[in-house]
C-alpha cells in the first residue's frame, strides 16, 4: 500500500474503557478523507469527592483519609496533606522529622516509578500485551525490575510503617522512627540495588528506538529549590520552563483550572494552553542537579534539558530512580551521623488556612485546608498531577494524529495509547474490587 | 522470617463496601493473638505490592470485595482457580491491578503460595462514604466466623 493511499483511509478509534464503577479514560479519533474531524481525550473527575469528605474531620484525621486517594501515591498524599495542616496550624517540624519523611517520599518515587516503566511501558516497548506474557519474552527483565520494586517496597515499609497508605506521619512529627539498625540496613540494600537500576534502564535502552519520535513544545511546570540548590521533590516553589515562578500557596492561580464539554475532570493551564507536570517537567527545571547516576542514565538515552517529547517522561522516570537511591543514601548517612533521637510532638488547633505541595511520582500535587479554632476542617482543595496533564494530553493528541495518522488506524491507536500512558495518569485508583465470574 | 499464613484486606475504606476488606481485617488484628502463625495485613488499594506481600508464604487468605452476581451481603469462599476475572482494565494507568493477574504473575516466577483462599463479599452500595452499607455490617461477626475457619 502507497502512503497515499493509507493517509486517505478513515480511520475511527473509539477506545472506551469502562474499568471501574466510576472512571475512565477514553481516546477517540476520527478522520474521513485524511483530515482530522475529532480528536479527543475524554476524562472524568479525579478523586475530587475526599475534598469533601475531609470536612468536618479534626486535623490529626486528615493523613489517614487522604492517604487512601490513590494506593500508588498514598505516601505524596499523606506528606502533602500533613505539610499543609503543620501550614495551618504554624508548626515547624524538626531537621529529623523533615529528613525522615523525605527519605520515606524518596521510597514512593522508586516503588512507582519501576512499577510504571517496568510493569506498564516496558511491555509496550518489548511488543508485549502486559508484564505476564512478557516473562516468557524477557525474563531476567522481568526478574530485575521485580527485584528492584521489591527493595523499594521494603524502603517504604522501614519509614511509613507498611508500604502502602502509611501510618508514621503526623502532625508535627513522626509517632514511629526507624531504628538505626535499619536504616544501615537499608542502606546496605539500596546500594545493592544501583546495579538492577542499571539493568533496568539498559533493558529499557535495548528498546528505546520504539518511544516515538515526536516533539511539541509546552510549559513544564515543577517544583524548584534554589536554597540549597536541590534536585526538589519536597521544598520550593512552583517553577516553570518558561521562565516563571509562584510560591506554592499561589498554586490556584498557576493552575487556572477550567471546565471543558469532553470532560468532567477541570483542566489546568498556566501560560499557555496547557501546561505538563512530571518527571521530565522537574527533569526540565532541575536538570544540573540530578545526582550523578541520574545523569548518567539520562545521557545514555540523550535526554538533555528542554526535551519537549512526553515519551522521554518515561526515562526521565529512569533518571531519577537513579537520583532517588543516590540521594537516599546522602541522606541516611545525614541522620546516622547526627544519631536519631525520640522526639515528642505536641500540637495545639487553631484557626487558619494552609497550603503545601510536594512532587508525587506523577508530578507536582497540592493540598490546602482550612480549619475553625477547634482544628476541624471547613474546607479543602486538592491539585492533582494527573488533572494538570490533561489539557497536555489533549494538545499533544492533536498534534500527534496528524503527524502519525499515516501510519494506519491499529499503530495510531497504539501511540496515542502509549502516549496516555507516557503520563503515568491516576485514572480510577480510588476502588479496585474483584469483578468475577464463577468457572464452576 | 515471614510467618507461613498472610491474610490480606484489600479495598477503600471511603468507598463504602468497598472497604468491607479493611474493616475486617481491622476486626481479625485486634484478635490476632489467637492465630500466632498469619500476619494480618490491610493492604488498601496497593495493587502491585501485593506480588511482594503474598511471595514465599505457605498460605494466603484474601478478603476483599467482589461483584460476584450474588445477593449482596453474600460472603463466598473461592480460589483463583475457581473464577475468572471478567474485569477491564485499560493498560492506561498504573491505579489498576486484578489480583487475579498479580498472582498468575506470582506464580509464574515460582513464588505463588501452595494455598490461596479468597473470601469475596457481594457489596450493596459502592459510593463516596465512610460507613459500611446496613447489610454488610449486620454480618461482620458472621463474617469473621466464617473466615476463622481458614486460618
Amino acid at each position: 500500500m502507497s502512503n497515499t493511499e493509507v493517509e486517505v483511509a478513515d480511520i475511527n478509534i473509539d477506545v472506551k474503557h469502562l474499568t471501574r464503577v466510576e472512571g475512565h479514560g477514553n481516546i477517540v479519533v476520527n478522520m474521513s478523507a485524511g483530515k482530522v474531524e475529532k480528536v479527543q481525550w475524554q476524562v472524568p473527575e479525579a478523586p475530587r469527592f475526599f475534598e469533601a469528605m475531609v470536612r468536618g474531620r479534626h486535623f490529626d484525621d486528615i493523613q489517614t483519609i487522604v492517604s487512601r486517594i490513590c494506593g500508588i501515591c498514598s505516601i505524596s498524599h499523606s506528606l502533602v496533606a500533613t505539610k499543609a495542616v503543620e501550614n495551618a496550624l504554624g508548626i515547624e517540624v524538626s531537621e529529623q522529622t523533615d529528613m525522615l519523611r523525605l527519605l520515606m517520599h524518596y521510597s514512593e518515587q522508586l516503588q512507582s516509578h519501576v512499577l510504571h516503566v517496568g510493569y506498564l511501558v516496558a511491555p509496550d516497548l518489548f511488543g508485549a500485551p502486559s508484564v505476564v506474557p512478557l516473562i516468557s519474552q524477557a525474563p531476567d527483565a522481568v526478574l530485575t525490575i521485580i527485584r528492584a520494586h521489591r527493595v523499594a517496597n521494603q524502603w517504604s515499609e522501614v519509614l511509613a510503617g507498611r508500604i502502602t497508605h502509611p501510618i508514621t506521619i503526623v502532625p508535627g512529627g513522626m509517632s514511629m522512627i526507624p531504628t538505626e539498625a535499619q536504616l544501615g540496613d537499608l542502606a546496605e540494600t539500596l546500594k545493592a540495588t544501583i546495579p538492577d537500576l542499571l539493568t533496568v534502564a539498559d533493558v529499557v535502552l535495548s528498546v528505546a528506538e520504539n518511544l516515538p519520535a515526536f516533539d511539541r513544545e509546552t510549559e513544564y511546570v515543577s517544583l524548584k529549590q534554589d536554597n540549597p540548590p536541590t534536585y526538589t521533590f519536597y521544598h520550593g516553589d512552583i517553577a516553570s520552563t518558561d521562565g516563571y515562578t509562584a510560591p506554592v500557596d499561589k498554586w490556584e492561580s498557576v493552575a487556572n483550572e477550567y471546565v471543558v464539554g469532553q470532560s468532567t475532570a477541570k483542566w489546568a493551564k498556566w501560560h499557555r494552553d496547557s501546561y505538563a507536570v512530571g518527571a521530565l517537567a522537574r527533569f526540565n527545571n532541575n536538570a544540573e542537579l540530578i545526582s550523578p547516576l541520574g545523569k548518567a542514565v539520562a545521557e545514555k538515552f540523550g535526554l538533555e534539558k528542554g526535551c519537549c517529547n512526553p515519551f522521554m517522561n518515561n526515562v526521565a522516570q529512569l533518571a531519577e530512580c537513579a537520583h532517588v537511591v543516590e540521594s537516599a543514601l546522602e541522606l541516611i548517612d545525614k541522620l546516622l551521623t547526627k544519631g536519631l533521637k525520640k522526639e515528642k510532638v505536641q500540637v495545639k488547633p487553631r484557626a487558619g488556612k494552609g497550603t503545601a505541595a510536594v512532587e508525587a511520582p506523577r508530578g507536582i500535587l497540592f493540598h490546602t485546608y482550612e480549619f475553625d479554632d477547634k482544628g476541624d476542617c471547613v474546607a479543602a482543595n486538592l491539585g492533582i498531577p494527573t488533572n494538570q496533564n490533561h489539557a497536555n494530553i489533549q494538545k499533544d493528541f492533536e498534534a500527534f494524529v496528524p503527524q502519525f495518522a499515516e501510519r494506519g488506524e491499529d499503530a495510531l491507536r497504539m501511540g496515542l495509547e502509549m502516549l496516555v500512558r507516557s503520563y503515568d495518569p491516576c485514572i480510577s485508583c480510588s476502588t479496585h474490587m474483584l469483578n468475577i465470574e464463577f468457572v464452576k | 522470617m515471614n510467618k507461613e499464613t498472610i491474610v490480606l484486606g484489600l479495598g477503600n475504606p471511603l468507598m463504602g463496601d468497598e472497604g468491607i476488606g479493611i474493616k475486617l481485617i481491622e476486626m481479625l488484628q485486634s484478635a490476632s493473638g489467637d492465630f500466632p502463625e498469619a500476619d494480618f495485613v490491610d493492604a488498601g488499594t496497593g495493587g502491585m505490592s501485593l506480588l511482594h506481600l503474598i511471595s514465599d508464604r505457605r498460605k494466603a487468605v484474601i478478603i476483599d470485595c467482589a461483584h460476584m452476581g450474588t445477593e449482596p451481603g453474600t460472603i463466598r469462599q473461592f480460589t483463583p482457580d475457581h473464577v475468572k476475572t471478567v474485569k477491564q482494565l485499560t493498560h492506561l494507568s498504573l491505579h489498576e491491578v486484578d489480583i487475579i493477574k498479580v498472582i498468575d504473575l506470582a506464580r509464574q516466577l515460582g513464588e505463588c503460595p501452595e494455598e490461596i483462599i479468597f473470601f469475596g463479599i457481594e457489596p450493596e452500595t459502592v459510593t463516596q462514604q465512610m460507613e459500611l452499607s446496613n447489610i454488610l455490617t449486620d454480618r461482620l461477626a458472621q463474617y469473621i466466623e466464617t473466615i476463622k475457619t481458614q486460618l
